[in-house]
């Protein structure tokens, strides 16, 4: 793919010597109401992302090219204008009014458009929502912002990936995360460590470098994505200079946080008395079921435990020792500036954050450089070059013993300290802080850049061709050590070290045709051709047995007991063409289509077609709407398209051998058998939607209603194992996503006390419309697919609570009734992990130089399944410590109560059920953000632009009935089916900030 | 203006056209094409190698076919301490139609089989004359042994009926060659046919190994499954016959330490053992034999638990074996006796050994009224000899003697459950022809064939 560089060389040297006219323009814009200047305005150039803002006395200078004759001018709580350009110098004023811009430049697929011509759906965030939050990474910030945007951050551990859901579930076994591309770079998006926990590669991008995220939702916007898109596509655009007068900026935050939530465990009384209840109780399963053994709750667990622990005086809360006070620092400066030919930013920043469970810690080092530069009036090239490099010390899968939130399992009356004054090892589970001592460590250790250059030929007026190179590559090195002590480490230490590099090249060239016709029609027209090569290699070593443990790198180890490297990779590529016509300012149709191609399908599949159309009719334009004092604008606009889903294996289609060793040779034996006929899963998506602005647009929004019907989806279809192959992968799924987004904004107050509100709420119903069976829940875990189900619905045995009469566990029969016997319950619904609805609330309050951000995030419904009840909450059927709630347990006959009587090592209700179902709606204080300004006038007498002073907290309070940590849980071992479970998952934290911001 | 916009096209066009059909040209580089995967005599040599590999795996010999049967006969001999579940179903005889270890086992062993299948079907591109026999012979073995697992634990025993028409489990003889034969579902055969087709395979697989093949099986380790296979089916004359062949094969001995077959690899003793080195194993912390059943520091979760009294009563008192092959637990729920043959992992894993061959000549001599070899006295006192256990075994045993022999000198490798079905005795209160000690026809299996397989009976 050298070519097109190439002919961009010839380009160039032909028409170098073409000059460009340009004119400078000065000016002053002010308040039309109290005539003071208004600081910050955008400027831009019609037609061009050139422009500049004005300075805090509301003056500005800019270069026009003569060509072009009016600027769009653009604030905050103002409306919008456009005014051309009549001479050299220009005041203007503009009319305090709508917050929600319709006039805000939107960064859509490969270019950029004015919000009002859009006619698809699109979520924007841009950095003034989420600037000075402690974000463990940026797609954070579209949490209860974004409508149609569900995110479920799964849990309280440091960059761990975040479930981001676009418009409901597309896929079941390809990935269901959105397609995210940086400035035009698609990104490796998916983990790359070795834990069953997927890291968030997304982590290493640093929020304070982005100035908006836009959400592709609906296929019209999202098709020219073609075969990434079925998901959604995220668009993170970062920050650029700005032709002006250069600034600095910088910024200092420091915050503690805590859990969101603590349990409560047993003490060490409670505990003696639920098990020598239970002790009491044993009944021996292998023989007559009714005849009952007593045993003593002491002699038990000096059994089980070798340890006289049971006489003890210790009352220990260990499901506290696993959390540790979090703390967060971030220094960040930028400098930004530029003149008409020339922009540029350069921004470094260092996140330090200290999780809340012990050894929990992420750091972020970032730099930056943005360049654009306009060589004459055909050539601009530009380029953007970020370097991050992350360290996180992560914290063991939520299914390991040694993950700390585990230690809660261990009886208070256990020691945390031996009798050598070293943290006891004679827990009758492991005492996960040990892999927390001494020389012992988990880092994950990211370097990644995401750049690209481009070059820009405006070959006519109308006429404009791009291309962009872009890479991604992102290196993670993992490092673990553990000593003889621990649990993985015994007996004589291991130690891991893994290395991954993922690459993404991309190439993009793009024509862009804009004209207008005569006043009343305009077309805008692209075409592009798109490559994009990936590569992934990794290579990992094992090391066992260690002098001592002061001898952590695997050069020191006796036994090297797993080595690896591995290689893998793929390509697309794809064409593309889209165009948009506008008639008479209030008609708007536009088409898009794309073909790719990729080689993770067999040849005669290789290509996918996917084209969208849309329109949109601005109502407001029309006569019978344009003088109207309630209505400010009207659009009503539809779309209708396909997109897909190529998230696959690499070599999904292919019947494979891979290596088997044995022992000391290794031999090949058959891995997979392939379907060559597969194809791409694709996603037909309809979407009508009303974008309104009421009352000079005090109140403005948007409603959104689709329907996504995905056809194809990949599944492992289970095949006789009798034939050498458990399952075979095709396209064999359907299901649908069926929604409501609405947005409502308002500025309800204006003048001296400002309050804006936004709000929005999103629904989606999914459901399952084809399979070739039901997949079951496996395991421990509940979610099924079936058709005309839900994705993930809870199904298993409804629990009753115990038996009033003699304190058996009960479950519902094939009639509902209740029996004792587990065998005949029967499997039902028991509950739904898919919110009803989801949203948030906004809202911004200023007052003189104060301001207040306070940003509310809810989710109605999304059931919970702790399965970690199974062990926690089984009325002490073995010796883990107990939830305070079994406290409740059957005494005597005639009792009520939902914990059935404590049988030591017998099942009474700790069979798989419906017990550990919960609601897991709630509402969450997002983050609230208290700032003050500090006045311009003493600014202006130590040349200071700004200073802000605030003070932040991010989830401040959450509301919910959810008895576990925390009800934004999801733990990830348990695979992308099994929505909404937890299983010692540690909460989220709750961070108070302090900060300053500096602008020179 | 307009000559460039039409070069800009037409270069944009080319580029796109010329880079197209390689471009999206990838291959894997962790696996190879089946297509191009059997072509010479080292590919089909690696395909059987992938066998034992397969063998070795946790879910066939490497841990579920040495440890459930111990498990499902489990009463009055161990216990399942462990926190998994499949595992306590499969000890206490509650296995449900999803019993995770009767799943893996069934998929293990059919992935196996089609391995030894596909050897088959591409011997043609073998050129070396004995090494297509050797092959040949491998994979017929791994066919028929691994046929003779799966029935002995999916179907009621062998004398369940009279005429062993109850259901056994699918012979399958042709290998998966693409997605249509994956999708196939098959009945399954009776348990004599299965039978008739372990002992055909076996037969035939005893002609074409050679005697010697290190580290790989032999003439002698067929005819020492084909013992096994006989004495299941209560064929004495047969097993006894084999178990003589391999032992006046002149290749075992038996160790002075009945503890060397364990903690050393590849011993006289050994008639074929599972191999296994620190990186290739069956696993240290969720799979293997030590995993389950040691109890050291750093080694082993403990979750078998020998009762007591059994290794007390079971064994004559001061028997080295009562000794050497129990201990008390310092590592995983300490101070209980755990089994001491299991205690490394990266140990090899005996399968088959000669004390076993001696102990079914005897039995079978003793039946059958016969002195093949030896007499049944010195076949014994081969196994239990002052030297060797301590202990001294009687000149002229009975069957019983020889029959409690076995079970202590086996014992927790794999064999008591189906020794006790042979022998039809029962184990707790199961009866040895008990449909609880059989596991259950994977339900995914009943699903996937769309009801094509029979499930067992009390599933």
């Amino acid at each position: 793919m050298t070519k097109p560089k190439l002919l961009l060389l010839v380009v160039f040297l032909c028409c170098s010597s073409i000059i460009w006219a340009q004119s400078i323009v000065t000016g002053k814009i002010t308040d039309s109401k109290t005539g003071a200047g208004i600081s910050n305005v955008s400027i831009i150039i019609k037609g061009t992302t050139q422009g500049t803002y004005t300075n805090s006395d509301g003056a500005f200078r800019l270069e026009v090219p003569k060509s072009n004759s009016s600027l769009m001018i653009t604030s905050l709580g103002y409306s919008s204008k456009e005014v051309a350009v009549s001479g050299a110098t220009l005041n203007i004023t503009l009319e305090p009014g709508n917050s929600k811009n319709l006039d805000e430049i939107v960064v859509v697929g490969y270019g950029t458009k004015i919000k009002k011509d859009i006619v698809s759906s699109i979520s924007r965030v841009t950095s003034k929502d989420f600037n000075n939050q402690p974000l463990p990474s940026f797609e954070e910030a579209l949490q209860g912002r974004a409508s149609g945007v569900y995110i479920n951050s799964g849990s309280g551990k440091l960059g761990q990936a975040l479930n981001v859901r676009v418009r409901g579930i597309s896929s079941i076994s390809a990935d269901q995360q959105p397609f995210v591309v940086v400035d035009g770079v698609p990104i490796v998006s998916q983990a790359l460590g070795s834990s069953d926990e997927p890291d968030n590669p997304l982590a290493t991008i640093n929020p304070d470098d982005i100035e908006s995220i836009e959400v592709l939702k609906d296929a019209a916007s999202s098709a020219i994505y073609g075969s990434r898109a079925s998901n959604g596509v995220i668009l993170v655009t970062t920050k650029s200079g700005k032709q002006g007068k250069s600034r600095v900026s910088a910024g200092f935050y420091t915050g503690w946080s805590k859990p969101t939530r603590y349990r409560k465990f047993l003490n060490a009384a409670q505990y003696r008395e639920i098990f020598d209840t239970a002790a009491l109780h044993y009944r021996d399963s292998d023989l007559d079921p009714t005849s009952e053994d007593p045993l003593v709750g002491a002699d038990e667990f000096e059994s089980e435990t070798g340890t006289n622990d049971w006489n003890s005086t210790n009352d220990v809360n260990w499901g506290k020792l696993a959390f540790q006070h979090g703390a967060v620092q971030q220094y960040n400066a930028s400098l930004s500036g530029g003149d008409a030919r020339t922009k540029f930013l350069i921004s470094a920043s260092y996140n330090d954050q200290k999780g809340i469970i012990v050894s929990n810690r992420l750091t972020r080092g970032t730099g930056r450089i943005n360049i654009d530069h306009t060589i004459n009036s055909i050539f601009k090239i530009g380029t953007n070059i970020s370097l991050t490099q992350s360290n996180n010390y992560r914290v063991p899968s939520d299914n390991a013993f040694s993950n700390p939130l585990q230690l809660n399992a261990i009886p208070p009356i256990q020691p945390e300290f031996g009798p050598d004054g070293k943290l006891n090892t004679a827990t009758i589970y492991y005492n996960a802080l040990i892999d927390y001592e001494d020389n012992n460590k988990n880092l994950s250790k990211t370097a990644r850049t995401i750049s690209n250059a481009y070059i820009e030929a405006t070959i006519n007026p109308n006429l404009k061709f791009r291309s962009q190179v872009g890479i991604d590559w992102n290196n993670l090195q993992e490092s673990q050590f553990l000593g003889r002590r621990t649990l993985d480490g015994a007996p004589n230490g291991y130690s891991y070290s893994n290395q991954v590099t993922a690459s993404v090249f991309t190439n993009t060239n793009t024509l862009n045709f804009n004209k207008a016709f005569n006043s009343n029609n305009t077309l805008d027209a692209l075409a592009g051709i798109e490559y994009q090569r990936g590569e992934t290699n990794g290579s990992g070593v094992t090391g066992l047995a260690f002098p001592s443990d002061r001898f952590t790198k695997i050069a020191s180890a006796a036994i090297i007991s797993a080595g690896t490297s591995s290689e893998t990779s793929f390509r697309f590529l794809s064409y593309f063409i889209r165009g948009n016509y506008k008639l008479n300012n209030r008609y708007l149709v536009g088409a898009s289509f794309r073909v790719d191609g990729s080689s993770r399908f067999s040849t005669a599949n290789r290509y996918g077609i996917f084209p969208a159309v849309s329109a949109g009719w601005v109502m407001s334009e029309e006569n019978f709407l344009k003088n109207s004092n309630v209505v400010s604008f009207l659009k009503l606009r539809s779309s209708y398209g396909v997109t897909g889903n190529a998230e696959i294996g690499n070599f999904s289609y292919r019947s494979l051998y891979t290596a088997a060793a044995y022992s000391s040779v290794s031999g090949i034996i058959t891995s997979q058998i392939g379907d060559d006929k597969l194809k791409w899963e694709n996603t037909k998506q309809f979407d009508i939607g009303l974008d309104f602005g009421f009352l000079k647009n005090r109140i403005s929004g948007e409603v959104d209603v689709f329907s996504k019907k995905t056809k194809d989806l990949l599944l492992d279809i289970p095949v006789p194992a009798t034939n050498g192959f458990s399952t075979i992968t095709k396209n064999i799924g359907d299901m649908n996503n069926k929604g409501i987004e609405v947005t409502l904004n308002g500025n309800i107050l204006v003048g001296l006390f400002k309050w804006n509100v936004s709000i929005n709420v999103s629904t989606y119903k999914n459901e399952v419309t084809r399979l070739v069976a039901p997949v079951p829940p496996g395991g421990r875990t509940l979610g099924r697919l079936a058709v005309g189900a839900p994705f993930g619905q809870f199904y298993g045995v409804k629990f009753l609570g115990a038996d009033p009469a003699n304190g058996d566990a009960l479950f519902a029969d094939k009639d509902g009734k209740p029996t004792n016997d587990y065998s005949l319950a029967v499997e039902r619904v028991i509950g739904d992990p898919n919110p009803d609805y989801y949203g948030g609330f906004n809202n911004h309050f200023s007052y003189k130089a104060f301001d207040l951000d306070v940003q509310c995030q809810f989710v109605k419904g999304g059931d919970i399944y702790n399965i970690a009840g199974i062990f926690q909450s089984n009325n002490a059927n073995y010796f883990d410590n107990q939830t305070l709630d079994q406290m409740n347990f059957w005494r005597k006959p005639g009792d009520v109560t939902m914990v059935p009587q404590p049988r030591l090592y017998t099942s009474n209700g700790d069979q798989k059920s419906s017990r550990w179902v919960q609601d897991g709606s709630y509402l969450r204080v997002k983050s609230v953000n208290l700032g003050y300004n500090i006045p311009k006038s003493i600014l202006r007498q130590v040349k200071m632009e700004s200073l802000r002073i605030y003070v932040a907290a991010s989830n401040l309070f959450t509301f919910t009935k959810y008895t576990g940590y925390d009800p934004e849980v999801n733990t990830q071992y348990v695979g992308n089916i099994n929505l909404g479970h937890d299983f010692y998952t540690p909460p989220q934290a709750r961070t108070i900030t302090v900060g300053v911001n500096v602008g020179l | 203006m307009k000559q460039i916009n039409k070069i800009f096209l037409l270069l944009i066009l080319i580029s796109g056209v010329t880079s197209c059909k390689k471009v999206l040209d990838t291959e894997p580089q962790q696996s190879i094409d089946a297509s191009t995967a059997l072509q010479n005599d080292q590919d089909v040599n690696s395909l059987i190698i992938g066998a034992y590999s397969r063998m070795g795996h946790p879910n066939l010999y490497g841990t579920d076919l040495l440890l459930m049967p111990d498990l499902l006969g489990s009463d009055d001999v161990c216990e399942w301490r462990g926190t998994f579940t499949s595992p306590d179903d499969i000890a206490s005889k509650a296995m449900d139609r999803n019993n995770t270890d009767a799943d893996l086992i069934w998929e293990t062993a059919y992935d196996a089989i089609n391995i030894a299948n596909t050897a088959i079907g591409a011997l043609g591109v073998v050129k070396d004359a004995d090494l297509k026999k050797q092959l040949e012979g491998e994979a017929l073995f791994v066919r028929g042994i691994m046929h003779f697992e799966l029935v002995r634990l999916f179907a009621l025993p062998w004398g369940a009926t009279a005429d062993n028409s109850q259901l056994g489990v699918v012979i399958k003889t042709d290998a998966t060659k693409n997605e249509v034969d994956a999708g196939k579902s098959y009945p399954r055969n009776t348990v004599k046919e299965v039978y008739t087709q372990i002992v055909a395979d076996l037969t035939k697989a005893i002609t074409l190994l050679p005697e010697e093949n290190p580290k790989r099986v032999t003439k002698y380790t067929a005819l020492a499954f084909l013992s096994r296979v006989y004495l299941q089916q209560q064929n004495y004359a047969g097993a006894r016959d084999a178990a003589d062949q391999v032992i006046e094969s002149g290749y075992y001995t038996l160790n002075a330490s009945v503890n060397a077959v364990f903690n050393n690899k590849d011993t006289k003793e050994s008639i074929w053992e599972i191999q296994q080195n620190d990186q290739n194993n069956a696993g240290t912390a969720n799979n293997g034999m030590a995993t389950f059943y040691a109890s050291l520091p750093g080694i082993g979760r403990g979750d078998v638990r020998i009762d007591d009294d059994f290794v007390a009563n079971a064994y004559p008192t001061d028997d080295l074996r009562q000794t050497q092959w129990y201990y008390q637990g310092t590592g995983a729920r300490p101070n209980h006796t755990y089994c001491a043959k299991w205690t490394s992992f990266s140990q090899n894993l005996p399968v088959v050994r000669l004390a076993e061959m001696y102990l079914t000549r005897a039995e079978g001599n003793l039946v059958m009224g016969t002195t093949v070899g030896d007499t049944p006295g010195n076949d014994l006192a081969m196994v239990k000899n002052p030297l060797r256990t301590n202990s001294v075994a009687p000149a002229n045993p009975t069957l019983n003697d020889i029959r409690n022999e076995r079970f202590i000198e086996l014992a927790f490798e794999g064999q008591r459950i189906h020794d006790l079905k042979r022998l039809r005795l029962p184990t707790g209160s199961y009866s040895w022809n008990s449909p609880k000690l059989v596991m259950p026809i994977p339900q995914r299996e009943i699903d996937a064939t769309r009801g094509v397989l029979i499930q067992n009976p009390g599933y």
